[in-house]
């Protein structure tokens, strides 16, 4: 990929810094009124999730990410990690467990998801804000009570990950879940 | 308002427009056109007119903003200094004294560095991590460019609080095309001011350069470290040639008026179609 000044780079700008793939969440040129110039960006490590701050000088070269999402659809999982259909050319493709993350919990076969590469290869799952799943087991649910903010744990069907939920939910029931944070976002 | 060439002030990028005969420039402020009105004859002008910086952008940038700019014949930095402060107390509402402050003594108080003097130890102290970016290849600090860093980020934050604060007798260096005199200790030092409010930058002026010669080497030097080798803007060296009568001129920030009276978070909240949404 090619290299461009730092002038250009923007918000969602993905650069190479010390081998690894960064997104640019914040760009902050910093300048006394004359003299030199320099950008504070805060960036996220695409591989990892870390963030941090970076200066650099005006008038630097900054090397692009070749970073792509490209959208997927989750097949089965299986020894080797997650299997993924290109929605587009139908070709499958192998996320390895640590590119899927926790995103794994809430990973139903059929779902259509991105799946982030670098250089051609998966390197992160990027799921919707949140999703309906089913809930596969709960204790029994407290009739009546909707209002509730007393919360008991839940198993969802599927990828038997466990979320907190009200105690009015039962099992059967159909849940929104926020997948960042993990919270009930309520019935459906 | 284009230019036949380009505004030449350090760290800042023009935006260039090709046309028939020949590329025109966007102003970086209007400066060049209305310093070749005063130089015409018209006396005092001023102008409220769209600036154009390429890659500028934070929340208190943005590559196209608006400058109040004007012009004082006969005057100098100082008396211009409290005509400034005068208006932007107006138009903001936000009292409190001016309170003068040499380049060199805001890095000592709130750096804790004497920007000539220091080892550069103390300069890379001073820095923390951010002193790897001002290292060149050989690993010795670009001096100039880490007094910038600090005072863009550690003086700069503290400037203006519950008062307005002009900082002055810049370093020789960042003149621009500000004349140069000798301070109290005899250093030689740019007739420039820049006035902050809240850690906000809001006016840079100049008791203004008159010497013609000196002025185009002065362009001259920094068109010498551009890599784009921006065009040379004749009509104005004509026009400073021709000779530029004793002034001092003023640039506002307006758009960081509007944001500073009405306590906005971001420059663009002060623009109907900021660079984003343009």
């Amino acid at each position: 990929m090619g290299s461009f000044n730092i002038g250009e780079v923007s918000k969602g700008s993905k650069l190479l810094f010390d081998n690894a793939p960064w997104q640019v969440l914040e760009v902050n040129f910093v300048k006394p009124g004359k003299g030199n110039a320099f950008y504070k960006l805060r960036v996220i490590n695409l591989l990892t999730g870390n963030t941090l701050e970076k200066t650099l000088r005006g008038g630097e070269k900054v090397e692009s990410a070749d970073v792509t999402d490209v959208d997927m659809q989750f097949l089965y999982a299986d020894a080797n990690g997650f299997v993924f259909m290109n929605t587009k050319d139908y070709e499958q493709i192998t996320v390895p467990p640590r590119a899927v993350g926790d995103a794994k919990d809430f990973l139903l076969e059929q779902a259509e998801v991105a799946v982030t590469l670098w250089n051609g290869e998966p390197i992160a799952v990027r799921m919707p804000n949140s999703v309906v799943m089913e809930v596969e087991y709960t204790e029994p649910a407290v009739k009546g009570d909707t209002q509730s903010r007393v919360l008991k744990t839940a198993k969802l069907k599927g990828t038997g990950a466990e979320v907190q939920v009200p105690i009015f939910v039962a099992i059967g029931d159909k849940v929104k879940i926020n997948t960042d944070t993990r919270e009930y976002l309520g019935r459906v | 308002m284009l230019q036949g060439g380009a505004n030449l002030d350090p760290g800042i990028a023009p935006f260039r427009l090709d046309g028939p005969g020949g590329p025109r420039w966007l102003p970086t402020s209007p400066e060049h056109p209305l310093k070749r009105l005063v130089a015409a004859g018209c006396g005092d002008v001023w102008a409220l007119h769209p600036a154009f910086r390429a890659g500028e952008r934070s929340r208190r940038h943005r590559p196209e903003f608006r400058m109040l700019e004007w012009y004082r014949v006969g005057w100098d930095d100082r008396r211009l200094l409290g005509e400034v402060v005068e208006l932007l107390a107006e138009l903001t509402g936000l009292d409190g004294p001016c309170t003068v402050l040499p380049w060199r003594q805001a890095l000592e108080r709130h750096a804790g560095v004497d920007p000539f003097t220091a080892g550069e130890d103390a300069l890379a102290a001073a820095l923390g991590a951010d002193a790897a970016v001002v290292r060149g290849g050989d690993g010795r600090l670009d001096r100039e460019a880490a007094a910038d860093l600090l005072l863009a980020t550690r003086v700069e934050p503290h400037l203006g609080r519950g008062e307005w604060t002009a900082i002055t007798d810049y370093p020789p260096r960042l003149a621009a095309q500000a004349r140069t005199r000798r301070d109290a200790r005899g250093e030689p030092v740019a007739a420039r001011f820049e006035i902050y409010r809240d850690g906000l930058e809001l006016a840079n002026g100049y008791w203004e350069l008159t010497d013609a010669a000196e002025l185009v080497a002065r362009l001259d030097a920094e068109r010498r470290t551009r890599a784009d080798a921006p065009g040379r803007d004749a009509r104005f060296e004509a026009a400073m040639a021709a000779g530029l009568p004793e002034c001092a001129g003023v640039a506002v920030g307006f758009d960081r008026v509007v944001m500073l009276a009405l306590g906005l978070a971001d420059l663009g909240e002060a623009m109907a179609f900021p660079w984003e949404r343009a």
